[in-house]
């Protein structure tokens, strides 16, 4: 690719608005390309931009619309292992979205209820206490009641697929793909990211789900108000507790952390043995975590279900199971059927692919190979990261960029990666069988 | 008249004569498509005298601008009832009209986009007539609201520049209006992101940027 575009950089504030006026997309996506090429650490071509010039267009970027973002956080999900660098400007993304301001909420109300929401409730934030990339949580009390009331943007669903259709040509150049080799893992984002903007589908899904969980222990669930939801607004309950990083500088003891990672796993293997159904958002932003009765763990949007069909819940497990990481023979099999490995291919391709899943496999595994699992140990994130480094870096792989395997395994995929995240973040120790 | 008595009995007749004139030209419009052919074809329906009529409006014309300026009255009274409306800074005030404007308009969009496309294809590219008094009005608004704004020090002072923001939210409205004339999405939803959207650079761009730092820099460089 071409790095022309940077030694034209205008530097000041007002030449680069100048200059984004004039060419118009074009230049946006040239910063759009880099960044993101940037982002995922593919090449450091872009080493002279400034740190500066790329929170700029950060801001810039993040500001046209919230699914923008989405949308290329998806494309990037079949990356598997992200660069932390990555990962941290993504976390950011999510809460960078420009807020709506007051009269634009007061509006929504009025369109679902007929009421502005100073009448619907006994008491109303006007300010958002937390901003989500396609809308915004506000704090409400009715009948005693705490409740956090999701807002979402106007015209979200309605702009997701002419954004998909703008980040589609500039993703697809980043990574060198062709649009046929992509397109059944566009469509599949495209639906997911088109069901988060369905308020009436999350609050079917979020009782559904918490009602079929309620066995599980040390797990809680918002109660949904129907009669207070919309299209565009959703109540539930505000529920007590700290996100991650507030949580941990308060300094829980390991046994809280173990019980709460505990929580988290078992939550998450009861849905996808049992449910079929999975939470496919485990971003820090949507866990509440305390340390009452040991360590109690709030699960919170339910905006990103993935249904996992039964063929592809057998190959996952299958690919997970200690037996297949040992056994070459099998892993081939698996990975044929799973369409990562095909006939056609030659042998050096298919030794190379093998390889690498297996490397990636034997990681991200390993957690079900022992009883008891200790997320805490930093070699272990270490060596996760350095995998997708290695993966990155290596030149034979970087040649092979189509993407492979059944569609439905980016947000599988997707899941485990939080939730390890997650998991080694809480320095959990979790019995993992 | 020997009294003047603005409450008294005939100023509400004469006020529910005027307002019973408005209804039916109003109907008449969203019925036929198009305005009455003749001043007397109207009267005659309401069975009025022709000269009743001119009483109150000296055309039809001046029926639209009416009811157009009533739009932009109801908007803002509704919107300044709200209760957190006194909360609110100059952009918030500002965007609550918007909205209170266009669920008003929502409710009587055949309508609007009528009286805009009439009014429009007689002067293509400039304000379109009907909207005089509903512009006269908005521009008080805004300038108020603008001066509220520079005392709370949302809005920079910039003598001379300044005098021309209100044509510049003008241009704003037009805007507004033409994006909800040709949204086609369900319930005019990027209406409301255009708004939103147009509202915060409107403010970002009269609010102390850095083009205030600029200029005093400037100046500071040229007195030395």
């Amino acid at each position: 690719m071409s790095d022309e575009p940077q030694t034209s950089l205008p530097t000041t504030k007002v030449a680069r608005a100048a200059r984004f006026a004039r060419t118009g997309l074009s230049v946006g996506a040239n910063y759009v390309k880099h960044y993101a090429k940037k982002a995922v650490g593919a090449g450091s071509t872009m080493d002279d931009l400034h740190a500066a010039n790329a929170a700029e267009l950060y801001g810039a970027l993040s500001e046209m619309k919230g699914s923008v973002l989405k949308v290329a956080q998806m494309l990037a999900m079949e990356k598997n292992m992200l660069p932390t660098a990555y990962a941290d400007q993504f976390a950011k993304a999510q809460y960078q979205t420009p807020p709506l301001s007051g009269p634009l909420v007061v509006k929504a109300f009025r369109d679902a209820f007929g009421q502005s929401p100073f009448q619907l409730f006994d008491e109303f934030e006007p300010a958002a206490r937390q901003a989500a990339s396609i809308g915004q949580v506000h704090f409400a009390r009715k009948d005693g009641r705490a409740l956090a009331v999701k807002v979402q943007y106007p015209g979200v669903a309605a702009s997701i697929q002419s954004d998909i259709n703008l980040v589609k040509p500039i993703a697809l150049r980043v990574m060198g793909l062709s649009e046929t080799q992509v397109r059944p893992y566009l469509a599949e984002v495209e639906a997911r990211l088109l069901e988060e903007t369905d308020y009436a589908l999350e609050l079917r899904r979020g009782q559904e789900i918490a009602a079929r969980c309620a066995a599980l222990p040390h797990l809680e669930f918002p109660r949904y108000y129907p009669e207070l939801s919309a299209a565009r607004i959703l109540t539930m309950d505000w529920l007590p507790g700290q996100h991650l990083k507030e949580f941990l500088a308060t300094a829980p003891g390991q046994a809280v952390r173990d019980q709460l990672g505990q929580a988290l796993w078992d939550f998450y293997q009861f849905q996808l043995n049992e449910l079929r159904q999975v939470h496919a958002d485990p971003h820090p932003g949507n866990f509440l975590l305390r340390t009452d009765d040991g360590g109690t763990l709030g699960v919170l949007d339910f905006g990103c279900v993935k249904d996992v069909p039964a063929d592809v819940h057998r190959l996952f497990t299958a690919l997970l199971a200690p037996e297949t990481y040992a056994d070459e023979a099998r892993l081939r099999a698996l990975l044929t059927e799973a369409n990562v490995l095909r006939a056609s291919d030659p042998a050096p391709l298919q030794a190379l692919y093998l390889r690498t899943l297996r490397a990636s496999l034997e990681l991200v595994g390993r957690p079900f190979r022992q009883d008891v699992f200790d997320f805490g140990d930093p070699a272990y994130m270490a060596a996760l990261y350095a995998l997708g480094d290695d993966l990155m870096a290596d030149p034979e792989l970087r040649q092979q960029r189509e993407p492979r395997g059944s569609a439905h395994f980016i947000y599988l995929n997707r899941t485990y990666v939080g939730l390890f995240a997650l998991l080694t973040e809480l320095k959990a120790r979790v019995r993992t069988r | 008249m020997e009294k003047p008595e603005p409450f008294g009995p005939s100023a509400g007749y004469q006020g529910m004569e005027k307002d019973r004139i408005k209804q039916a030209y109003l109907d008449f419009v969203l019925n036929e498509g198009h305005p009455p052919a003749s001043v007397f074809k109207l009267t005659q329906q309401l069975g009025v005298a022709e000269a009743e009529f001119y009483q109150f409006y000296p055309n039809f014309g001046a029926i639209d601008r009416e009811i157009w300026a009533d739009f932009g009255n109801q908007a803002r009274t509704a919107a300044a009832a709200e209760p957190v409306y006194e909360g609110y800074g100059s952009r918030e005030k500002l965007l609550a009209f918007y909205y209170t404007l266009l669920e008003i308009l929502k409710q009587n969009r055949s309508y609007a986009l009528m009286s805009l496309r009439r009014s429009l294809r007689r002067m293509p590219g400039l304000s379109p007539r009907v909207l005089d008094n509903f512009r006269q009005d908005f521009e008080r608004f805004v300038a108020d609201l603008l001066t509220d704004g520079r005392v709370s020090g949302e809005i920079a002072n910039r003598p001379l520049v300044q005098d021309g923001y209100p044509r510049f939210f003008w241009q704003q409205v037009l805007f507004v209006l033409g994006f909800f004339a040709k949204d086609d999405t369900l319930n005019f939803e990027r209406t409301d992101a255009a708004v939103e959207k147009a509202v915060t650079l409107s403010f970002d761009l009269v609010g102390p940027n850095t083009l205030d730092s600029a200029f005093d820099f400037v100046r500071f460089l040229v007195r030395r």
